[in-house]
């Protein structure tokens, strides 16, 4: 605004009164701008942090004015890289597939497709963080370009080099009056991160302290067994369910968002890497795949992982004794069904004993009510020549509990059917 | 568990009555036994957290029979499932509502959602469990629904006294041990509980009642209002290529001018022809066809489209004559016997020039067009009342009509 602020010499009072109303407004928004960062335990933008640190393409849903520009930025400062954004929506295909020029003689060298000019900036930096911003308002033919973009990496022929992170923003289409929704092909490429605004981060933040995004620390020990754990957890759930291999999004609710195809399950297995090589919560790590695969796949996935912490049956039987069950109800329960599961498989005396240990240990150690099931399970795979053993007696408790609730049962259907 | 010092709480019974009522229902059983009990003095009767521990007051269970423990062991762990502390604090901020007044109307409210179909079938209810008709008001409807119907008063005076905590209405309570607790569910632990109890339902249906296989569908995909997703379909059907927008060599590019000898095309928008194909027998109403209708000539207004190219084909058995929008009010939505669209599928296409779209609202009583017409199809499905009775047509009760084609994309309507 001023730019063609006359020189200072031949300025009347009246330019020289306005020019120190400008220092002071300055002054004042100098202040403003004044703002400190503070380390908070903030799971969206840990996540964020992991995938782009991962290097895969991360595409924020959020509504307009919740601070999904401002979380960006923040990024690009603590990762340390130039930011470059790009308003998606403005642009036209040509602006990410290349602008063709015409040198001497077309026949003979052709018309090479010269890239924009930020991306030569972008490519000649080397690093840093591309934004492409508003991109479900961004036509189809807008998308189209952007797929080669975002999967390949290239502006017209230019490659961008690997030190470039990419993220989207884009806002859903209930508050995107005239958006158009993402393609599928293009909605697969990302990981789809639902941004929300935390009440009391924005009051924070508005009284001049901003939360600070910190690079998820890779313990440089734990990669084997962080690459051993993702590929376990994704492949043991694909082996058993082929389906979710693949699933074009069939509904109209969940078109434009994550969906599960081998491409944004190789994404899942490299987030799963780095957030158990980060040491990040379950909680992060359910943002991260719930955003790759979708949330049915997403929330399969993470309760198979729930599975595979479960303590081995086998492991369990061989040493009763020193056995540490789960605490979670539910938890527990599947790991006892598990225990009876594999005496019922491999039906042996000595494991037969061992499991009315555990569950000996379990009445002991927890809520009566789960035992029972397994009990009569296990009661029910006695062969002739076994002999009850001792401690069946200590489950005596249960067998009564179980009695109980027959009989509450009983006295329950004679009370509906009364009541009908 | 806590175990109390004196008069102490009754665990046996307790989870004799939790056994009872994992047993009376099954694909509850793994909420059931994912709630931490606490015990706890200070609560009325039984409570829970968001956190998924429940706190139980030793007196209540001594004064309370098993069969109705086991009742309220349900009635508790459903505030959890439907999420009303989460869907309370969202309709707090949605309508404003403030103070522990509308937390309690809030708590009414769910109980309400949830006891109009939790009880009977072997689980008794428990004394002095609110249902809609103790506040005269029809069942079956979801919380936010009957939050809009009743005030405290008189009906409710009794009801002052019922508290099922924080995880029924968002609001904390001074025995609440807080997210830093012990034994809480962290936000991605309940999700699994919540997904897996979903999908032990949605994999057996028909051994549960209408309500819960509501839930367990809508648990992860909350339904969206079908004008977004009308919208949506219409504009990636009139934008796509060769529709909407293209380009073309009818006019320079605005980069020409710098590049001397190359002709480049330049991107124009071509306004997509809509055509609205509208089914008029007598199943659907007139109200629903007016807002759909208005709808999709808004939105083919939105993505460029001129009210001159949004046509309109009333048809029921037979096709009727097409009508251009700019007369949408007065056209006679003439029909009411039986539907098939196959003749309005053909009518709209041999219309000239031949449109871009076609948009067909119907409520899906009629058969499809075996192949593909050559141009994007959006289908509007009206809810068909009836359809719980399986009586899709008097005189063949065997008869169920085609769903629409893969090759449509379908938006429910209503």
């Amino acid at each position: 605004m001023s730019t063609c602020t006359p020189p200072v010499t031949n300025a009347t009072p009246s330019d020289r009164a306005r020019l120190s109303q400008l220092a002071v407004a300055d002054g004042l928004m100098a202040l403003l701008r004044d703002t400190t960062t503070e380390s908070r335990p903030d799971e969206q933008l840990e996540a964020l942090t992991l995938a782009v640190a991962a290097d895969l393409p991360v595409l924020l849903w959020g509504e307009p004015g919740i601070g999904k520009t401002a979380a960006i930025t923040q990024l690009a400062e603590s990762l340390d890289l130039p930011l470059t954004t790009v308003i998606a929506s403005v642009h036209e295909p040509s602006d990410f597939s290349g602008l063709p020029i015409v040198g001497d003689d077309p026949a003979a060298n052709g018309v090479p497709m010269a890239p924009p000019d930020w991306a030569v900036r972008l490519v000649r930096a080397g690093r840093g963080l591309l934004f492409l911003d508003e991109l479900s308002t961004a036509p189809p033919a807008v998308q189209a370009a952007l797929l080669r973009l975002v999967l390949e990496r290239r502006i017209g022929a230019l490659q961008l080099p690997p030190g470039v992170r990419i993220v989207a923003a884009a806002n859903p289409r209930s508050s995107a009056a005239d958006g158009w929704e993402l393609s599928p092909p293009l909605a697969n490429r990302f990981v789809h991160l639902q941004w929300h605004h935390d009440h009391e981060v924005v009051v924070r933040g508005l009284g001049g302290t901003w939360p600070r995004a910190t690079l998820p620390q890779l313990d440089p020990g734990r990669l084997s067994e962080a690459v051993d754990f993702a590929r376990r957890a994704v492949c043991g759930l694909l082996a058993a369910r082929p389906k979710l291999v693949h699933q074009l999004p069939s509904s109209e609710t969940r078109r434009g968002g994550p969906w599960p195809s081998p491409r944004s399950w190789d994404m899942t297995l490299c987030l799963i890497a780095f957030a158990t090589a980060a040491g990040s919560s379950r909680d992060v790590l359910s943002l991260l795949v719930r955003g790759a695969v979708g949330d049915g796949p997403g929330l399969e996935l993470l309760a198979s992982l729930d599975r595979m912490d479960l303590p081995d049956p086998e492991e369990l039987l061989a040493d009763p004794a020193g056995a540490v069950l789960p605490e979670r109800g539910d938890l527990r329960q599947a790991v006892l069904d598990g225990v009876v599961a594999a005496v019922r498989n491999r039906p042996d005396r000595s494991r037969w004993d061992a499991a009315w240990a555990l569950l000996v240990r379990a009445l002991e150690t927890g809520a009566p009510d789960l035992v029972v099931v397994p009990a009569t399970t296990l009661a029910s795979l006695r062969q002739e020549n076994w002999d009850v053993p001792a401690s069946i007696e200590r489950l005596a408790g249960v067998v009564s509990m179980s009695r109980r609730a027959d009989q509450a049962a009983a006295r329950a259907a004679v009370a509906t059917k009364a009541r009908r | 568990m806590t175990p109390g010092a004196t008069g102490a709480l009754d665990l046996d019974k307790l989870f004799a009555a939790r056994l009872h009522a994992a047993r009376a229902r099954p694909y509850l059983a793994t909420a059931l036994f994912a709630l931490h009990t606490v015990e706890s003095r200070r609560v009325p009767t039984m409570a829970v957290d968001r956190y998924w521990r429940c706190y139980v007051s030793p007196a209540f269970v001594a004064r309370t029979s098993e069969e109705e423990l086991a009742g309220v062991w349900v009635h508790e762990v459903s505030h959890l499932l439907r999420d009303h502390h989460g869907r309370s604090d969202r309709v707090a901020r949605e309508r404003g509502l403030t103070g522990p007044g509308e937390r309690l109307r809030m708590n009414i409210a769910a109980d309400c959602e949830i006891n109009d179909d939790a009880f009977g079938d072997g689980l008794v209810r428990p004394e002095g469990a609110v249902r809609p008709g103790t506040l005269g008001l029809s069942e079956g409807r979801l919380m936010e629904d009957y939050l809009r119907q009743f005030r405290l008063g008189p009906y409710t005076e009794g009801l002052a006294w019922l508290d099922c905590g924080s995880g029924a209405d968002g609001l904390e309570r001074e025995w609440d041990l807080g997210p830093d607790g012990a034994y809480g569910l962290s936000a991605q632990e309940r999700d699994a509980v919540r997904f897996r109890v979903a999908q032990g339902i949605t994999g057996r249906p028909g051994h549960t009642p209408e309500g819960w296989q509501r839930w367990a569908e809508e648990a992860f995909h909350p339904p969206q209002p079908w004008r977004e997703l009308l919208g949506a379909a219409v504009r990636s059907a009139a934008s796509g290529a060769g529709a909407g927008e293209d380009y073309t060599y009818g006019r320079p590019s605005r980069r020409s001018a710098g590049m001397p000898g190359v002709v480049l095309p330049s991107l124009r928008r071509k306004p997509p022809r809509v055509s609205v194909v509208i089914d008029t027998s007598g199943s659907v109403s007139d109200a629903e066809l007016g807002s759909a209708l208005l709808e999709v000539a808004a939105i083919s207004r939105a993505v460029g489209g001129r009210r001159d190219l949004v046509s309109v084909l009333p048809c029921d058995a037979s096709a009727r004559v097409v009508h251009p929008l700019c007369r949408a009010e007065g056209i006679p939505l003439v029909g009411g016997g039986g539907t098939d669209l196959r003749t309005g599928f053909a009518k709209a296409l041999r219309t000239q020039p031949r449109p871009d779209v076609i948009v067909v609202l119907t409520d899906g009583q009629t058969p499809w067009p075996s192949s593909q017409p050559a141009c994007r199809t959006v289908v509007g499905l009206f809810p068909r009342r009836d359809a719980g009775d399986g009586g899709w047509d008097e005189d063949d009760p065997d008869y169920v009509p085609d769903s629409p084609p893969a090759w449509a994309r379908v938006v429910d309507i209503g």
